[in-house]
């Protein structure tokens, strides 16, 4: 069911008017004819609605270092010596985050459940907090190789504010509210004409929107995502680990482009005049000296072991710990390896090896 | 780590934030006292008065603004008063900074942090308290807390090892227990010089200074380096103590101490919550604690 439908026009009206209190950010193209593609799309913040481009097919970037930026500053010190004096740094500027793709949000939520449970994280919180965030659905795979449904990702009905399916060629969107904010936001009595209340047409279109897209998803795992767990169970031995492995170059890419990944480090930073902050900055599990000790013990050494525990938290112990997603298929990190091992290809041959050895007694 | 409730889609609407859980409390430090060339005892209080309130085995996270923040294990008992030591040794950045420091100088103290040693489940209990190397210190917790509530613990042994006579921690703490009839202390050295009366060889040659001990009543603490640990186990084991009554304090690197940074991660276990202290048989399912 819709909440509404409204004009190109008028989303980006309304956009601007968000833009008189709150910092926007989206999706904005880069074009260079160089690369491939030659058109690649970037969060960043913009000034003005028409910047956006919201058939954007995915970005580079997650959205994650809106809310946990890749270097934030937690604590700022006086460094005086012997001395105490310390206060915390939190930021509440209020964004809005517009053109989520499905996928991306379902990692966010993730992000929400990590940093408010047990120890709420009051830095991640008061971002999370002042965020707005407007989640575009994909009609279609944004490009090859996700299997985002497979992970079943590919939609979502929570943890935005509003969603906009775009429903046809002439830029026409369907809404759905899924906050208070988002619906005093394109409230559609506020409309000069280009939002209005969806109709039964509407609803069947949305019907086939909903369709076509089942059946624009291939699936690319050969077994579905809640077996995900009893097979990784079974191969923590696999000579894969170390066998792909080999050509990693432990550089943690793979860790910074994806959405489900927030491990970090923390480190003290000096300013000459005698201040300074305790830094938070994003941290990879891959690397090596993760997991290195003062003394050199190293409790994960080998890029296999590091491999392993990145693909069991991403395939099943992120979701036993959370109940929510630990990979959400964007296949960010596949992009990103110049070695070219695939999470995607990884579960597959993993999976296969399990068949091979056939039913557990 | 498990989500509260699943149904909450947005972080609560409740409270503000004015604190930060990465913000340090200020303690003073009140001693310091050289035990070893690179180790040095710290009293510390913290500057609001407060008592720790810790259990045996859990650790603080210690910073020098400017340096750092590292994890440090508690090694004075809850029972000694609001005043807590730490055994520190200085291998880095932040451990270096923390042995500049002099008495009145202030630190930062964010704790107690993890799981320790649960007590009351010892209590009734015959205590056996092996220890390796630095980890006497956390050890010393646990000691000092069974001598302080003695008449709740039956007979008490402890075994320690170091690599050599300079590197032993506590050396007058170990010389008075030695003498007391209510706990029975054995050290041993690997590697022994002229000045040393004692035994020398690995921890596990000290097995044969325990009487036979009972079972059923026998709680066992192993703290150690990796390396000790896998032959300490066969030994406890061997002497048919049940796996339940085996407490095992494990090490890892740690930046946040609260279960959000991912560094001290023991498969999907993460050790800055759940441990440092773990049943046996916790462990033994974790493969990458053990191997
Ligand atoms: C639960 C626990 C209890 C500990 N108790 C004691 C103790 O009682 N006495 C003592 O002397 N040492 C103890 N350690 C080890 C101590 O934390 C490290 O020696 C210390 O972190 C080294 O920091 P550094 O900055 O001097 O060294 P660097 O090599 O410069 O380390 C940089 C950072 O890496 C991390 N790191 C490095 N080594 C370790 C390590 N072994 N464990 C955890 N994090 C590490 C820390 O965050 C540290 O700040 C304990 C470690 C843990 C996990
Ligand atoms: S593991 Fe890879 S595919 Fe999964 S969410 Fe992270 S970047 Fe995307
Ligand atoms: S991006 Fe590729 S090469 Fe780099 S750490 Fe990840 S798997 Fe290894
Ligand atoms: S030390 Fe950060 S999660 Fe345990």
């Amino acid at each position: 069911m819709l909440d509404g439908i409204i004009s190109h026009q008028e989303l980006l009206r309304r956009i601007d008017a968000l833009r008189v209190e709150r910092r926007l950010i989206g999706p904005v193209a880069r074009v260079e004819p160089e690369c491939m593609p030659p058109v690649r799309y970037f969060y960043q913040p913009v000034e003005r609605a028409d910047e956006l481009a919201l058939d954007f097919t995915y970005c580079v970037q997650s959205p994650k270092a809106v809310l946990l930026p890749p270097a934030e500053p937690l604590l700022r010190f006086d460094r005086e010596s012997g001395k105490f004096r310390a206060g915390p740094v939190i930021d509440h500027t209020p964004t809005a985050l517009i053109g989520v793709h499905p996928c991306d949000v379902h990692a966010i939520e993730l992000l929400d459940a990590v940093f408010s449970n047990g120890n709420a994280d009051g830095h991640y919180l008061a971002r999370r907090r002042s965020l707005f965030i407007v989640a575009v659905d994909c009609p279609e795979p944004c490009t090859e190789g996700v299997f985002c449904r497979d992970m079943e990702t590919h939609e979502t009905d929570r943890g935005f504010d509003v969603i906009l399916y775009r429903l046809d060629a002439d830029r026409r969107y369907g809404v759905v509210f899924a906050s208070d904010a988002g619906r005093a936001w394109l409230n559609p009595s506020l409309s000069s004409g280009g939002m209005r209340t969806p109709n039964s047409d509407d609803e069947r279109t949305f019907i086939r929107y909903r369709q076509n897209k089942e059946r624009a998803f291939e699936p690319r795992l050969p077994m579905p995502r809640r077996e995900l767990p009893e097979m990784m169970a079974r191969s923590y031995d696999s000579l894969l680990w170390e066998a792909t492995a080999q050509r990693c170059y432990s550089c943690g890419s793979c860790n910074l482009a994806c959405p489900t990944c927030y491990c970090f480090d923390i480190r003290d930073e000096n300013e000459l005049n005698g201040g300074g902050c305790r830094l938070r900055e994003w941290d990879a599990c891959m690397a090596r000296d993760f997991a290195l000790v003062a003394g050199g013990h190293n409790f994960r050494a080998k890029p296999g072991q590091r491999l392993r525990h990145r693909l069991y938290r991403k395939a099943a112990w992120i979701e036993a710990q959370t109940g929510l997603h630990g990979c959400v298929g964007c296949a960010r990190c596949d992009r990103a390896c110049t070695a070219k091992i695939s999470i995607v290809e990884m579960l597959g041959q993993l999976a296969e090896e399990v068949q091979h050895a056939g039913t557990r007694p | 780590m498990r989500a509260r409730d699943p149904e909450t889609r947005r972080p609560a609407d409740t409270t503000d934030f004015p604190y930060s859980i990465y913000l340090p409390e200020a303690a003073r430090v009140l001693n310091v006292n050289p035990m070893t060339e690179l180790d040095s005892l710290f009293e510390l209080e913290l500057e609001s008065g407060r008592a720790l309130g810790h259990a045996p085995g859990q650790f603080v996270q210690v910073s020098v603004f400017g340096f750092g923040e590292c994890p440090i294990s508690i090694s004075s008992s809850p029972t000694r008063g609001p005043r807590f030591e730490l055994s520190i040794r200085r291998v880095g950045e932040v451990t270096n900074a923390l042995h500049r420091l002099r008495s009145g100088d202030s630190v930062g103290i964010r704790g107690p942090l993890g799981h320790g040693f649960d007590v009351r489940e010892l209590h009734g209990h015959d205590m056996l308290v092996i220890a390796g190397g630095c980890a006497l210190a956390p050890a010393r917790s646990l000691i000092q807390y069974v001598l302080d509530e003695r008449q709740r613990f039956g007979s008490f042994h402890v075994l320690y090892g170091a690599r050599s006579p300079n590197e032993l921690l506590f050396r007058d703490e170990l010389a008075r227990w030695g003498q007391r009839d209510d706990v029975h202390c054995h050290v041993i050295v690997d590697h022994a010089d002229e000045s040393w009366r004692g035994r020398a060889g690995v921890v596990t040659k000290l097995f044969d200074e325990l009487p036979e001990l009972d079972r059923e009543r026998t709680m066992v603490a192993v703290i150690g380096p990796p390396i000790m640990f896998r032959f300490v186990m066969l030994e406890v084991l061997a002497l048919g103590i049940p796996q339940n009554h085996v407490y095992c304090s494990i090490e890892r690197r740690m930046k946040c101490g609260i279960g959000k940074c991912g560094h001290c991660q023991a498969n999907d276990v993460y050790v800055c919550m759940e441990g440092p202290v773990f049943k046996y048989g916790r462990l033994k399912a974790l493969r990458e604690a053990i191997e």
